[in-house]
């Protein structure tokens, strides 16, 4: 019994674990008690089981959201801190930063109005049908002719 | 306090950016029918002294003013403009912003439409009949005059 309480925890030892002394003593142990050879016995038939289920459990698993799980609760944490607070904590650097951003808005805004919003319509637009018509664009206006009758 | 500040800063560039550019339901043109021949020596009607430069780049060598009408044009509503063929000429007002417009030209006769955007200070020269005898009629559109 003194000799089992020794051996068991050598029982179910990985390939090279046991120095060569301890495992001719294990064999040796093993060839003369019956319950400690059953016991070994049964670790070697679970041994594996235990990894090759753990492995199937992770395979059954799915991980494909887990990333996007990840980032939703990083994204989370991130809008917790969020702009106002940033702001309100460096409110001369925002200043600095927000005053040449809206004066450069308010330009676009005054160049849009006084531009008339000029891209937004085509300049021209021809329909016609069975007839060709050619168009000249000058610095005066459009000259708009049947195909036919362009000359020069 | 700043918050603040930025965030009616933010609005007024907003409210600005959104309101539409001020419009006015008619704009004063003065249409010119006038003709364009091959034959003859060169000249220009002095009363076309402005579509110079739109008309020299043309084959047609001698110009002359036929018609001239003015009037004032609203928004969709065409005016019709006879020519001395017999045909007429429909003008209308498309869209106008600012100094810009846009105007359609519709020749019935040659089921052909043309709209054509145009700044204050330009002129639209179209043909509108086709080259008889060496010569052909054009319709020019000058808006605020």
């Amino acid at each position: 019994m003194r000799d089992c309480l020794r051996f068991a925890p050598m029982i179910g030892a990985r390939e090279g674990e046991l120095e060569p002394a301890e495992a001719r003593a294990l064999e040796a142990h093993l060839a003369s008690c019956p319950g400690c050879r059953a016991f070994a016995a049964d670790t070697a038939a679970t041994d594996g089981l235990v990894g090759e289920a753990l492995l199937a459990r992770a395979n059954a698993r799915d991980f494909a959201p887990f990333v996007d799980q990840v980032m939703a609760r990083a994204g989370a944490g991130r809008a917790r801190g969020g702009v106002l607070a940033w702001l309100s904590r460096h409110r001369r650097a925002a200043a600095a930063t927000l005053v040449p951003a809206l004066a450069a808005l308010a330009f676009i805004v005054y160049v849009r109005l006084e531009g008339g919003g000029r891209n937004e319509i085509a300049l021209l637009e021809l329909a016609s049908e069975g007839e060709v018509t050619m168009v000249l664009q000058t610095a005066d206006g459009p000259v708009v002719l049947f195909g036919e009758e362009h000359g020069s | 306090m700043i918050r603040t500040s930025i965030a009616a800063a933010a609005l007024v560039a907003t409210l600005a950016g959104a309101a539409p550019a001020p419009a006015h339901a008619e704009v004063p043109v003065r249409v010119r029918v006038i003709k364009g021949a091959r034959q003859g020596p060169a000249s220009l009607d002095p009363r076309l002294e402005d579509l110079r430069r739109q008309l020299s780049p043309l084959a047609y060598l001698r110009w002359e003013q036929v018609d001239e009408r003015s009037f004032d044009l609203a928004l969709g509503k065409p005016v019709f403009v006879d020519l001395p063929g017999g045909d007429s000429v429909g003008v209308t007002l498309q869209e106008r912003r600012g100094d810009t417009v846009t105007i359609e030209v519709a020749l019935a006769a040659r089921n052909t439409q043309s709209r054509l955007t145009v700044e204050k200070g330009q002129r639209i020269v179209h043909q509108v009949a086709p080259e008889k005898g060496g010569a052909a009629f054009f319709l020019t559109v000058t808006a605020w005059p």
